[in-house]
């Protein structure tokens, strides 16, 4: 991309970002789409009630996707790219939610009480950096499936430290059950400010009871402006990973998934690369967990440090597409569209709801084998969502192994689905000032 | 550009390389010798895939000799010794731009620079192209490499050791499993890298060994057993003996008999095992 040479156009903003925008209209338009959907979400609802409730995940789930989401990129970062699966990744989402709950309690040294939410989430990430460096010492020793063992194996143990670890809950309840910021009577409340360090217009607070304004426009909800804020940084580290993909040593990266032998032949130290990878995937990994905690204010270890975290994380990876950097974050969306589809009413309504409402009641209560159809919904899909999404799991591994979005990203060209757009709006549009075609970097 | 000391390479107590002392040149030098001579451990020794048991590499550098014994094979590489494979051994799915491309990046310090597009580095983009066009696969530079033919796999093989301007080019079979047809141009790559490069080949089709080298080192069961030029290697006793096991014209009509002859009376029918 030659971007920096364009900066000579007039107007309110220089000409590179309209270029840039051009060059990533897929990207552009997608934010676009995430950027509106809670206002989206409340007008669909009351325009089409049941029906939209029932398809589209709350805003509610979308906060919980965003964190999550950003940790599956993360996953997908090291695994994808490299072909080292970090089983153990969950560990380096549980240093970055321990951290910021931790560092606000003042149970850390050095860290004082009350210190701020970005600091704890810039702080608890190099936390995790310098992690994943102690963890690649050991398992970058061995590839393939040991190196997923001993990665695995390092985040269970921290899995049981935190289940049994006192110091966690000084003096109260059982660790087990997680550990709350702000929970100790003499540290003030958890107002997680997230946005540009020490720029206070930049800020909000996030969580249930934070801001309903952002940047200064009123949009009467927390959760909304949860959403926009925490969805502007996993933006912001999308796109950082994406530069890094796209970057000299993302090529090395992929060279060593591609063989690592021979990457090493041509004169790589793989050593080194392997390691940075892997230190830059925990950062990530260690941001999403504090965009976690920073909505839910708590963490405990079944969300965190445990297998399964990791678990979705790759079932995600492999839904969406391992190897697209995107891919794992649509996977997510994915999973959990399926699990409040066939959740219960009032957590998401879904599809039990909505037939409830829309088929007679003679229908649902026809007896087959001795059980009303309206009993067997409830007794074999909803609330079995994780079942489902199981079975779709198995049947993306048999029938779209590259996952969704390298599915599409085959079919459109070997290079990336932005390129694809961009190239064919292009087309159709006369190009007005003679630029080239768009050479961006997306994926 | 390269030369061994008695170097020697014991697995428990086989040795596949026995104290090998050698010297290679500018000469396009080509290493021929019966499967199990230890040609792939020999290549395997220079580059630090293997460490030596005992003896010496050293390379020249800079007009002095440089010791490598017990580098690894990315310090090797970094040194300026670049080998092909026997089995082709490329990146897959990338393009074949992109394995030329990645392997020029690899040499100078650009591979760090994460927070950089990689399409600001022309130079790396140049290199790739200019390989490309040598190795005679320029216009595929867009397919991903898995979906070469076996010979143009072959051709990239070498284009991938070529990236980085390496002083010594160690060549694996380049012609191993490349149809007839094909032959001709993986040859005149072979004779095209050796202008610019001190080649090292190993190689079983003998017209090209004959054709190409200028030099021939013969290995049998790890020793150097002939170094000489071409025309004085196929009259070379030794080297008949070692490839065809002191077979003559006659032999096997001769050793037939003897074991008729031997039946029964418990004597062994002496005769060189067959390669």
């Amino acid at each position: 991309m030659s971007v920096e040479t364009q900066q000579t156009g007039g107007g309110r903003f220089p000409s590179w970002i309209g270029q840039y925008l051009r060059d990533h209209l897929l990207l552009a338009v997608i934010v676009v789409l995430f950027a509106v959907y809670p206002f989206l979400y409340d007008f669909l609802t009351g325009q089409f009630g049941l029906t939209a409730q029932m398809i589209l995940p709350r805003t509610r789930t979308m906060l919980t996707i965003l964190a999550l989401g950003l940790f599956a990129m993360s996953f997908d970062f090291i695994s994808g790219y490299t072909g080292y699966l970090s089983f153990g990744h969950a560990a380096f989402f549980g240093i970055g939610a321990y951290f910021v709950v931790l560092g606000h309690n003042g149970q850390l040294p050095v860290v004082p009480a009350e210190t701020s939410f970005m600091l704890l989430l810039l702080i608890g990430a190099l936390v995790a950096v310098i992690a994943a460096f102690l963890i690649g010492l050991i398992s970058f020793r061995l590839s393939g499936v040991y190196f997923a063992m001993i990665t695995l194996g390092i985040a269970e143990m921290m899995y049981v430290a935190s289940n049994n670890w006192g110091f966690l809950t000084p003096g109260t309840s059982d660790p087990t059950e997680g550990v709350a910021a702000g929970s100790p009577t003499d540290v003030g409340f958890f107002e997680p400010m997230v946005g540009v360090p020490f720029v206070e217009a930049l800020q909000v607070e996030i969580g249930p009871f934070g801001d309903e304004s952002i940047l200064g426009i009123s949009v009467g909800d927390p959760q909304i402006v949860s959403y926009l804020a925490i969805g502007a940084v996993v933006l912001l580290c999308y796109l950082m990973m994406k530069r890094i993909i796209h970057s000299p040593f993302g090529r090395v990266m992929i060279a060593i998934r591609e063989n690592e032998e021979r990457a090493k032949a041509i004169g790589y130290n793989v050593f080194y690369y392997k390691m940075g990878a892997f230190m830059i995937s925990a950062f990530f990994g260690a941001v999403a967990g504090a965009l976690f905690v920073g909505y839910e204010g708590a963490i405990d270890p079944t969300n965190s440090f445990f297998f399964l975290v990791t678990g979705f994380a790759l079932v995600a990876a492999i839904i969406g597409g391992l190897g697209t950097l995107a891919g794992p974050f649509f996977g997510y969306i994915f999973l959990e569209g399926v699990e409040e589809f066939l959740s219960r009413e009032g957590s998401g309504g879904g599809l039990q709801p909505f037939l409830e409402q829309n088929l007679p009641g003679a229908i649902l209560d026809t007896d087959i084998a001795g059980l009303t159809i309206n009993e067997a919904l409830s007794a074999f899909m909803t609330g079995h969502g994780d079942f489902y999404a199981g079975i779709i799991f198995i049947i993306f591994v048999l029938y779209v192994p590259i996952g969704m979005l390298g599915t599409l990203r085959n079919r459109y060209g070997t290079d990336s689905l932005a390129k694809y757009v961009s190239a064919g709006v292009e087309k159709r549009l006369p190009s007005s000032d003679g630029e080239t075609a768009a050479t961006g970097d997306d994926d | 550009m390269l030369r061994t000391n008695r170097l020697t390479k014991r697995f428990g107590g086989i040795t596949a390389t026995d104290e090998v002392t050698f010297e290679l040149g500018d000469k396009l030098t080509s290493i021929i010798g019966p499967n199990g001579a230890g040609k792939t451990t020999f290549f395997n020794l220079l580059t630090g895939a293997l460490t030596p048991t005992e003896g010496t590499v050293e390379l020249k550098k800079d007009g002095g000799w440089v010791d490598i014994t017990g580098m690894d094979t990315h310090e090797t590489a970094q040194m300026g010794i670049h080998r092909s494979y026997q089995i082709t051994n490329v990146f897959p799915t990338t393009s074949v731009l992109e394995n030329v491309r990645v392997a020029a990046q690899a040499h100078g310090s650009n591979s760090v620079r994460f927070w950089r597009n990689v399409n600001n580095f022309d130079e790396h983009y140049e290199e790739a192209y200019g390989i490309l066009d040598r190795v005679g696969l320029a216009d595929k530079a867009e397919v991903p490499a898995e979906n070469l033919s076996h010979g143009e796999k072959r051709q990239l093989e070498v284009g991938i050791a070529l990236a980085g301007d390496p002083d010594v080019l160690l060549l694996d079979e380049p012609n191993a499993g490349v149809s007839s047809e094909d032959i001709d141009a993986v040859k005149a790559i072979i004779e095209d890298v050796a202008t610019d490069h001190a080649v090292l080949l190993v190689e079983h089709n003998m017209d090209i060994v004959m054709d190409v080298s200028e030099r021939i080192v013969v290995l049998n069961q790890g020793a150097v057993i002939a170094d000489d030029k071409p025309e004085n290697i196929q009259g070379d006793p030794d080297v008949q003996e070692a490839y065809l096991g002191g077979y003559e014209a006659g032999d096997l009509e001769a050793r037939r008999q003897d074991t008729a002859a031997s039946q029964g009376s418990g004597t062994e029918p002496d005769g060189g095992g067959l390669a």
